[in-house]
């Protein structure tokens, strides 16, 4: 029996949600152990601490409402402005080949992390669970797992799982610091990253956008802290090769099925003339494809989508109706699909596709060449995401669950996104703007509605 | 002890689900994701009932009919969207079938279909129990217990567990009887799961309205055999259901 495609879907959109799952999951584990059980202990009534991010306002229980929202937006503000200030110089250094200097300086800060945000952690656990260990074994660990650390950052030769597994533990470090930042500053500059997140990487001139053009066009490793999704075994090329193509145009296709699921107006008017409106879309497709293509490549898509529409009619009903963002993920499926050896049966009779042989094979180069890499997130991204669990934490555990699933959803929405994008995405925005409407939401309305059923056993 | 007390409820409602989902849905990428998907619907769909319920709350707890209303609203979203979850399958399947051809594998197995309606049945279940049972628990792994009025022998934690347990495998399965039914066009299946969703709501219903007149812990364990009954009975009817299908399936390929 041969294996069915359901294994393969979606190996590679797993593997980056499974190290988020992780690092959020021992955050909020790390965020319960180590929070004050008693909030009028002494522990809880110390001062909070001073960081970057709340240079101008010092959140107090006292304030109020309007003092709070003022103080944290402006804590954002200035926490915004230095992070783009560090990312410009960042790039600025990048740009005049000091790419060195930035790998020592990123070990340097790895080091540094790993050696006092994370020793300071361990400490705590260790008085909170009351471990016997003394202070030399405790150091020599702690000296080991750094040093370790550090080497696996930016040399080869370390096996990927181990470069993995620190980047995690470094988006942990990192969580567990930000949950110390209070309540109202911490919402306020989520939202006010994942804003800086969409303009730094996508508005042209956006200092991440730059950053990612420099590398991609060096051909070079970016020089900061990314968490990739490699496979971890390495399997031998032709199956790879053919598993990967797969995979991403797997991820496209289950793309276009979600985004109609969202917007399914005429879904129904769809299925019942699916072929009129299938030569819509490929007007529509037209109209939009001639601005980089040549007009023969519209005519053979247009062909093959009237050819869909007849031999498979779900296909061209997903097809159609939706304009640019249905056809565009449609396409990256054939780019993708042809990209295997297996020549997709329907393109082969259409003589217009011959002409555009060296097109097709330069965007599949591109495109294989982008996921032979694997999926590559920013550990800014795993840190910020933390955050927001361990922040939700804090309040119950209900605001948690669906923080998370708010959190995976969007991140699951956002490599859908770029898989049809093909192009650098931030992963923030979508992700936090869900948990935080869910957060709100949960804790607001869910809430008291769940705990008074429930507590009266009622379930449904 | 009480870490253990507070792990031990929360694997008696969630451990068959975790095997479940170790065992079947975690080697399969795409039934993860199914999974997944199915528990944002549910908490969805929760969240919007809360925002409608949310002006009526607090209920008086001790009169009965305002929580059978409640009850019944919720029952009926939530098949309404039991039906929605179904039309968007269906376009899946179509996709993952084109998909198949197009890279020359095999389409979908019947047993495929069966597990994805499973991966959607357990993400609805999972998040009964986690909503209803484990965000509630985090008391259970401090010291002491808590009781609810209505019953002051057994702890409401344990309670709790042993409802969300029946309720994880009632939705569980009750997904692939759907799902079969709506594929086969089979009335007695598609009508089978409502009624059971909203008959396994209102027995619990019961034990708020008897609890009064009879002594209280008797209609409790009675509402808890019903709901148990009525967890076995889908169960039961899923296995048929499924041994069914395989059967026929198997012959169809053997003639063919």
């Amino acid at each position: 029996m041969e294996s069915s495609i359901l294994e393969s879907i979606g190996v590679e959109i797993i593997g980056v949600m499974s190290p988020v799952s992780i690092c959020m999951l021992l955050v909020v584990l790390l965020v319960y152990a180590l929070s004050p059980s008693n909030p009028f202990s002494a522990a809880a009534s110390a001062p909070p601490i001073r960081t970057a991010a709340n240079l101008v306002y010092l959140e107090s229980p006292s304030d109020s409402a309007s003092q709070k929202l003022e103080g944290a937006l402006l804590n954002a503000l200035v926490f915004v402005v230095l992070i783009a200030i560090v990312t410009f110089l960042l790039v600025l250094l990048y740009y005049y080949n000091f790419t060195n200097f930035l790998k020592n300086y990123m070990r340097f800060s790895a080091f540094f992390v790993l050696g006092t945000m994370g020793g300071s952690i361990f400490l705590s656990i260790i008085q909170h669970f009351s471990i016997p260990i003394d202070s030399i074994t405790c150091f020599l660990l702690l000296f080991n797992f750094t040093v370790v650390g550090v080497l696996s950052v930016f040399s080869g030769g370390i096996p990927i799982f181990l470069r993995q597994a620190y980047m995690v533990c470094l988006g942990i470090i990192v969580a567990a610091w930000f949950t110390k930042l209070p309540e109202w500053t911490t919402w306020v500059l989520l939202v006010a990253l994942a804003v800086y997140d969409l303009v730094a990487v996508l508005a042209p001139g956006g200092p991440l956008k730059l950053l990612v053009e420099l590398a991609s066009s060096r051909d070079e490793e970016l020089p900061a802290l990314v968490y990739e999704a490699r496979p971890t075994v390495p399997r031998n090329t032709q199956r790879r090769g053919s598993g990967l193509e797969l995979l991403v145009a797997g991820v496209s296709d289950s793309g276009s099925v979600e985004l109609q699921a969202v917007t399914r107006d005429n879904v129904n008017r769809n299925e019942n003339e699916s072929r009129g409106n299938s030569e819509y879309s490929a007007v529509e497709f037209g109209s939009f494809g001639s601005e980089r293509h040549e007009s023969n490549r519209d005519e053979g898509e247009r062909l093959l989508s009237e050819e869909n529409a007849q031999d498979r009619q779900s296909l061209s009903s997903n097809s159609s109706g939706y304009s640019t963002v249905i056809v565009q993920s449609d396409r990256a499926t054939q780019f993708s699909s042809g990209a295997s050896e297996i020549i997709n049966e329907e393109m082969s009779p259409l003589v217009e596709m011959t002409g555009l042989g060296n097109e097709r094979e330069q965007l599949r180069r591109d495109g294989s060449e982008m996921f032979s890499k694997g999926i590559k997130l920013g550990l800014g991204d795993f840190v910020f995401y933390s955050v927001l669990v361990g922040r939700a934490a804090m309040y119950d555990l209900m605001t948690v669950y669906a923080c998370y699933l708010a959190i995976i959803s969007g991140l699951g929405c956002t490599l859908i996104l770029l898989s049809v994008c093909h192009r650098a995405l931030p992963a923030l925005p979508i992700s936090i703007t869900l948990g935080v409407v869910f957060y709100f939401l949960t804790r607001l309305l869910m809430e008291p509605f769940v705990v008074g059923t429930a507590t009266n056993l009622v379930m449904f | 002890m009480t870490i253990a007390a507070g792990i031990g409820y929360a694997l008696l409602a969630l451990g068959p689900s975790l095997s479940l989902f170790v065992s079947v849905i975690s080697k399969k990428p795409f039934l993860v994701l199914t999974v997944l998907s199915s528990t944002l619907l549910w908490l969805t769909s929760l969240i919007v009932l809360s925002g409608i319920w949310r002006a009526f709350l607090p209920l008086k707890s001790s009169t009965w009919w305002p929580y059978s209303i409640l009850i019944f609203t919720s029952v009926a979203f939530q098949e309404g969207l039991r039906v929605l979850f179904w039309k968007v399958y269906k376009r899946l399947e179509d996709t993952l079938d084109a998909f198949a051809d197009r890279v020359s594998k095999p389409r979908l197995y019947l047993t495929d279909k069966m597990q994805i309606a499973l991966a959607g049945g357990l993400g609805h279940g999972v998040a009964h129990a986690v909503f209803f049972c484990i965000s509630l628990l985090t008391p259970a792994f401090g010291p002491g217990t808590f009781f609810v009025d209505r019953c002051s022998k057994i702890p409401f934690f344990l309670l709790s567990a042993l409802i969300a347990l029946a309720f994880v495998t009632i939705h569980t399965f009750s997904m692939v009887i759907a799902f079969n039914g709506y594929a086969e066009g089979n009335k007695v299946d598609q009508f089978f799961v409502p009624i059971v969703h909203l008959v396994a709501g209102m027995v619990v219903i019961f034990n708020i309205s008897f609890s009064e007149i009879i002594a209280r812990i008797a209609t409790l364990t009675f509402c808890l055999q019903i709901l148990y009954f009525i967890a076995i009975l889908t169960l039961l009817h899923c296995g048929k259901m499924v041994w069914g299908r395989l059967t026929e399936n198997r012959g169809r390929q053997g003639s063919m």
